[in-house]
């Protein structure tokens, strides 16, 4: 049975966390961040994963048949068909749901980060809080958008590819996440949801 | 969305995202595709390949075979002459596949001149190989040994690493495919040898960057293909040329002939040249495609040294002839890269 204190501890963690990021994203410089962070890594996602890239001037868009069970059949570790190519003139963007609902969560998951990081950091008490904490929890998942077709990126870091490797890519998206989640908890801790105090308030909560 | 419609979507998105985490060995059943009389030799046995494979990423299928290949005719694609393709000819039907779509599939499940063939792509050792499948198709694994593709068949669902083209894992172990001739050359050269030519579609069911090579380009050659490193380590290290410089090449006829073991020609030594007396082989360079065939001589054929290059003919004891019509036994040659080819047949003869 686990210890009351540890199950109470947890609660006001996760309460204190839900209520840093709505107070967070009440705030409009928050959801700026939010927002424009979100966006960044979502695209950036999509062209590491091959699904957004350069165009060839064309405009026009093409759906498979049957989109609905291609849209569940997976490529790779939480990489899935595309159901829709979408010729925009200067960009292609290649359509796959699932792959698109993976990445948002991710970008979510950065945004949200960053947006607590930016308010943490601005309160007194945020001593040694960097920004940066949270993008690097989301390093992992951006990587293994490239792991389609023989993990590509090892190509570019130039390292041969082993079997723990590759092992390694395939759960690089459930480890970011996991990542992402620590670290939002982490940078909640620095901020208050009522904005004039920071981590001494929660801890004495 | 109320809790039980929840609950079922989260239930199919779960299952969908743990199907991606490694598929079952399933199979359709029935015969699988047809073998030769006699098993084509390999260097190293079914059970050190095996322990050498390796997932190269995606999961089964993950890399997704066109099983319903769309054809234009030569007027139609968007190709530039020098784009790469793969040509294939069986008894009059003439075909290109080219190599910017089939980088993304490997594999085209197709019927040429009436044969049920499959043309098969493997971009990581850069061979182009056509095999017999009878009345099954061929999938990719999402396996790599020696860099190599590893197909299934979906009868037995075998695994038949592509350059060795023998089964070393399922029913069908230790039995090889029958295998017909795939020639590497440029859209610009097969066009012209086959003007009345049909080109795989990029419609082909799925929607990929068709105008976009993962590992880089062969127009002009870049990013992998023009790298020195390798994606995984070879099975057997041989620093006698570059890794990925390409060797005409061809396999020794069955493993009881020892006497005739697998060759291996430096393909752009042989373009120089012409011909190129391979040990007891003859090369014979075709400038028309750029590409090369592989002749074997015996104690009732002229020596290869007999043979000579004049004005883009073979000139011989006998008469003079058109490179891909000397008088003698034709084996069946491929390009292969020279880390993968000496991967799989250290013992090869190398002429250069």
């Amino acid at each position: 049975m686990p210890d009351a204190t540890v199950v109470t501890r947890s609660r006001r963690t996760v309460g204190h966390t839900r209520r840093a990021v709505a107070f967070a994203l009440s705030r409009r410089d928050g959801v700026a961040v939010f927002g424009v962070v979100t966006a960044a890594y979502l695209l950036a996602y999509l062209v590491v994963v091959g699904h957004l890239g350069p165009g060839d001037g064309t405009w026009g868009v093409t759906v498979v048949s049957d989109p609905l069970s291609r849209a569940l059949r997976p490529r790779g570790a939480f990489r899935f068909e595309p159901v829709a190519g979408l010729a925009a003139g200067p960009v292609r963007l290649l359509v796959a749901p699932l792959t698109l609902a993976v990445g948002g969560v991710l970008a979510a998951l950065v945004g949200v980060n960053l947006s607590l990081s930016s308010l943490a950091v601005r309160q007194p008490t945020a001593c040694g809080l960097s920004p940066s904490t949270g993008v690097l929890a989301a390093v992992p998942g951006l990587l293994s958008g490239a792991a389609c077709c023989g993990p590509t990126v090892l190509l570019v870091l130039g390292v041969q590819a082993s079997g723990l490797l590759l092992s390694a890519f395939s759960v690089l998206v459930p480890v970011s996440t996991l990542s992402l989640l620590v670290s939002l908890v982490l940078v909640g801790r620095y901020v208050s949801p009522g904005g004039a105090t920071a981590r001494d308030s929660f801890d004495s909560s | 969305m109320n809790r039980r419609t929840f609950l079922a979507a989260t239930g199919v998105a779960l299952g969908a995202l743990a199907g991606c985490l490694g598929a079952g060995r399933e199979s359709e059943g029935g015969s699988g595709p047809p073998s030769t009389d006699a098993p084509l030799p390999l260097a190293h046995s079914p059970a050190l390949l095996r322990e050498h494979t390796v997932s190269g990423g995606p999961g089964k299928d993950g890399i997704p075979a066109i099983d319903e290949p769309r054809f234009v005719d030569a007027t139609a694609p968007a190709l530039d002459d020098g784009d790469v393709v793969f040509g294939v000819e069986i008894d009059g039907d003439a075909r290109a596949y080219p190599q910017d779509v089939l980088v993304w599939h490997e594999i085209v499940n197709d019927t040429v001149g009436g044969r049920p063939v499959s043309v098969t792509y493997c971009p990581l050792t850069g061979t182009a190989l056509g095999f017999e499948r009878g009345d099954t198709s061929f999938g990719v694994s999402g396996d790599l040994v020696n860099s190599n593709l590893v197909m299934y068949d979906r009868a037995t669902d075998s695994r038949w690493p592509q350059v060795v083209a023998t089964a070393i894992d399922g029913p069908l172990e230790g039995d090889s495919l029958r295998q017909f001739p795939v020639v590497w050359t440029t859209w610009g050269r097969w066009r012209t040898a086959y003007p009345d030519t049909d080109v795989l579609s990029t419609d082909t069911g799925y929607v990929r960057n068709y105008d976009d090579d993962p590992y880089g380009g062969y127009n002009p050659t870049t990013g992998y293909y023009a790298s020195s490193g390798t994606l995984f380590a070879p099975l057997h290290e041989d620093d006698r040329f570059e890794p990925k410089v390409p060797f005409l090449v061809t396999r020794g006829p069955s493993s009881e002939a020892t006497d005739r073991p697998s060759v291996a020609v430096h393909k752009a030594t042989l373009r120089e040249r012409g011909v190129l007396a391979a040990g007891r082989s003859l090369a014979v360079s075709d400038p028309t495609l750029d590409t090369g065939y592989l002749y074997r001589t015996g104690p009732d054929t002229p020596d290869p040294g007999a043979f000579s290059w004049t004005d883009g003919r073979v000139r011989g004891p006998d008469g003079t002839y058109a490179p891909s019509a000397v008088p003698l036994p034709a084996t069946t040659t491929f390009d292969a890269m020279w880390f993968a080819w000496v991967g799989f047949y250290p013992e090869t003869e190398v002429h250069a």
